[in-house]
């Protein structure tokens, strides 16, 4: 059976949302992704793959931007922040820390039937979640998690729940029923507007995100913490894992840099420059 | 039997790593070993994390932190700051702050404490005097009392953070003779703040080391203070001041674990990379077998530090474990601790060769930090062998009386 999009819209939430007068305290929901520390990560010499066993898990870097400005926009103009990830059971501690940062909800979505999934189930699975959460305004996401690096469960999940998508948003403000987000293009920058609900996708540039006192992590302690099934999402099996993804992943290696050793030899200063000039440009390092 | 810490510990741990990669680096320790001062953004910064005074109960605006939790914050400082003057800070306030706030009157805990833990004041231990340190029975500083006041004279050297205490406000955990007749029952502790009539610094030391916080002396003559300012009963306070070195040598213990860390870790990564003979430096066995002995020391003084932590949390919340008992681990713990931090810079210093001996390399403030634990602030060594002695062979076999 194929994903039932038609179920996520089935009573028009972002519609009537949109059709209606801004709610004065917003709803921002905040899906992020714990991964392994990429800096921990060490390489097996003979395999060249990574090894990820016993590697500490964090938050992914920009996801920690994305709660950021959830939380910033929250304590601006009051609402609510809920943060929601798929992972395994130790993916809590990770919500934990969105708690101590200033979340108000926290939801784990944890399946066995989840697993390796690609970013089109990620994405199938969250926007599921998000229906069951009901009424939001905004969604905010990272523009990529530093694992993967696809930047695209952002976007299918604005696709899948058929609302306005920005990306690459480095600066975020709020009037009215309206986003204003300034988006970065790399060699320009492109200030757009929509009409919330919206989903952004942010940038590392857009804050500096919070570290939790301790009386904040104490404070979380005490803060549920909710887990959500496939059977409560009302996911089945063919949707999302391997049999749901688009894509399936066959190999992780590290690239092998080697150096090719070109000495150049010359009588002068002047030759050797010459030569490095037309190694460099033979190599295509150039273009001449 | 768990060792493992709470997910609220883990997440601690984290964010002061977060917080010292961000605001602690090397370069940052450097600047403050050169300036000889600890910027006022590292102490509000400490305090935002709640780091300060951090075993203060809640409601006396503290986080009511345990002590493996305070652990983890010095053992991070340290592998952080490795010319160990933050950790100091944070120590000197956590230990002796929870002690003066065990005993404190209101005003003192208004004044004082809830400032300390904001990072707007600065509280410390003194009990040295020129006559000598480890000995804390033979202190020389007198408080009488005349009418509704208590008359403190006395001299106290070698005393940590007197140029915080003078700047930022605060003062200090002294103690004082009230009844010579009764030797070390007949002493009191007060808090001495550090800006009374009466109190003058002195000097500021030139230490070798730790030099983001300062070392002076002060002088009380005719100090007045009001009955608010005694800690606790009169007469008990040699058992206050022993409470407080125990509380204060349990994070040096801490301290030396994240010290020693940083040194191994920064002698790893330089022996990795270093070519001699045509391979790295980390391939000879003489190099690697020294790391494997300083990295498992380090391991074993890690698990003693946190397992006393643990008794110290149990000695305050069920009396599991009496004062006595857990005085002769934490004795072990700083015997320990501080001289294994040392070794392993020596170590590290001399597996970096000429650039190890640099001040580009930041492992001599390191060594010259950690010193000032191995001559004896908080208690010598001796001292330490001297109570793990006492607690196993009977009080008789004290060698002094």
């Amino acid at each position: 059976m194929p994903f039932d999009i038609s179920s996520l819209t089935t009573n028009d939430n972002h519609q009537s949302l949109k059709n209606s007068v801004v709610r004065a305290l917003p709803t921002i929901i905040v899906p992020f992704k714990q991964i392994v520390d990429i800096k921990e990560i060490k390489v097996d010499p003979n395999t060249q793959t990574p090894i990820t066993v016993g590697i500490p898990r964090k938050i992914s870097d920009v996801d920690k931007n994305a709660l950021e400005e959830a939380i910033k926009i929250k304590e601006k103009h009051g609402g609510k922040v809920i943060a929601i990830t798929m992972g395994p059971s130790e993916a809590k501690t990770a919500l934990r820390e969105t708690l101590a940062m200033g979340v108000d909800e926290a939801y784990l979505l944890s399946d066995p039937i989840f697993e390796n999934s690609d970013t089109l189930a990620t994405a199938r699975v969250l926007a599921k979640a998000i229906e069951k959460l009901g009424e939001y305004d905004l969604i905010i996401c990272g523009e990529m998690t530093l694992d993967g690096l696809s930047a695209q469960v952002g976007p299918r999940l604005a696709e899948l729940l058929d609302i306005p998508q920005i990306t690459y948003v480095r600066k975020v403000t709020i009037e009215g029923n309206k986003i204003i987000a300034e988006k970065d293009l790399e060699e320009e920058y492109e200030t757009v507007e929509a009409e919330m609900p919206v989903l952004l996708t942010v940038t590392r540039e857009i804050n500096e995100p919070r570290i939790p006192s301790l009386r904040d992590i104490m404070k979380a302690s005490r803060k549920p913490i909710n887990t959500w099934t496939a059977s409560d999402l009302g996911i089945s099996k063919e949707n999302v894992g391997t049999e749901g993804s688009a894509v399936q992943i066959l190999k992780v290696t590290v690239p092998k840099v080697e150096r090719k050793g070109i000495i150049v030899k010359a009588e002068t200063i002047e030759e050797a420059a010459e030569e490095l000039v037309k190694t460099i440009l033979k190599e295509g390092v150039l273009r001449g | 039997m768990d060792f493992s810490f709470t997910e609220e510990q883990e997440l601690f741990r984290q964010a002061v790593r977060e917080w010292c990669e961000k605001n602690l680096s090397l370069e940052k320790v450097r600047e403050m070993d050169e300036k000889e001062e600890m910027p006022m953004d590292v102490i509000k910064g400490m305090a935002d994390l709640g780091l300060l005074l951090m075993t203060v109960p809640e409601e006396h605006g503290g986080t009511g932190s345990d002590w493996v939790t305070a652990c983890i914050a010095a053992e991070e400082l340290a592998y952080a700051d490795i010319s160990i003057a933050v950790p100091v800070f944070f120590l000197v306030e956590s230990s002796w702050g929870y002690v003066i706030d065990r005993y404190c009157s209101e005003e003192v805990r208004e004044k004082y404490i809830k400032k300390a833990i904001r990072g707007e004041a600065f509280v410390g231990i003194a009990t040295t005097e020129p006559g000598g340190g480890s000995d804390i029975a033979s202190v020389k500083t007198t408080a009488k009392k005349e009418g509704d006041e208590w008359v403190i004279n006395g001299e106290k050297i070698y005393i940590s953070g007197t140029e915080e205490a003078k700047k930022m406000g605060g003062g200090y955990f002294i103690i004082a003779r009230t009844d010579p007749k009764l030797g070390h029952r007949g002493m009191t502790a007060f808090f001495l703040p550090i800006d009374a009539p009466g109190v003058e610094i002195t000097k500021r030391y030139d230490d070798m080391g730790r030099m983001g916080i300062s070392t002076g002396g002060f002088v009380m003559n005719d100090v007045r203070l009001s009955d608010e300012y005694v800690l606790g009963e009169v007469n008990k306070g040699f058992y206050y001041t022993m409470e407080g070195f125990d509380l204060a040598r349990l994070l040096i213990g801490a301290t030396s674990v994240g010290a020693t860390q940083r040194a191994l870790e920064i002698g790893m990564d330089y022996t990795k990379q270093r070519i001699l003979f045509g391979r790295p430096l980390a391939k000879f066995e003489g190099i690697q077998f020294e790391m494997a002995d300083l990295w498992a020391r380090n391991e074993a003084l890690r698990s003693l530090v946190y397992r006393t932590a643990w008794m110290v949390n149990e000695k305050y919340s069920t009396g599991r474990f009496g004062p006595l008992e857990v005085s002769k681990f934490i004795s072990a713990v700083k015997l320990l601790g501080p001289p294994l931090a040392f070794r392993t810079f020596e170590k590290a210093m001399i597996w970096l060769g000429a650039y190890g001996y640099t001040r580009e390399c930041p492992l001599e403030m390191g060594l010259r930090g950690i010193m000032s634990y191995c001559v004896g602030a908080e208690g010598g060594l001796n001292i330490q062998r001297i109570i793990i002695a006492r607690e196993l062979l009977g009080r008789e076999y004290v060698p002094y009386k």
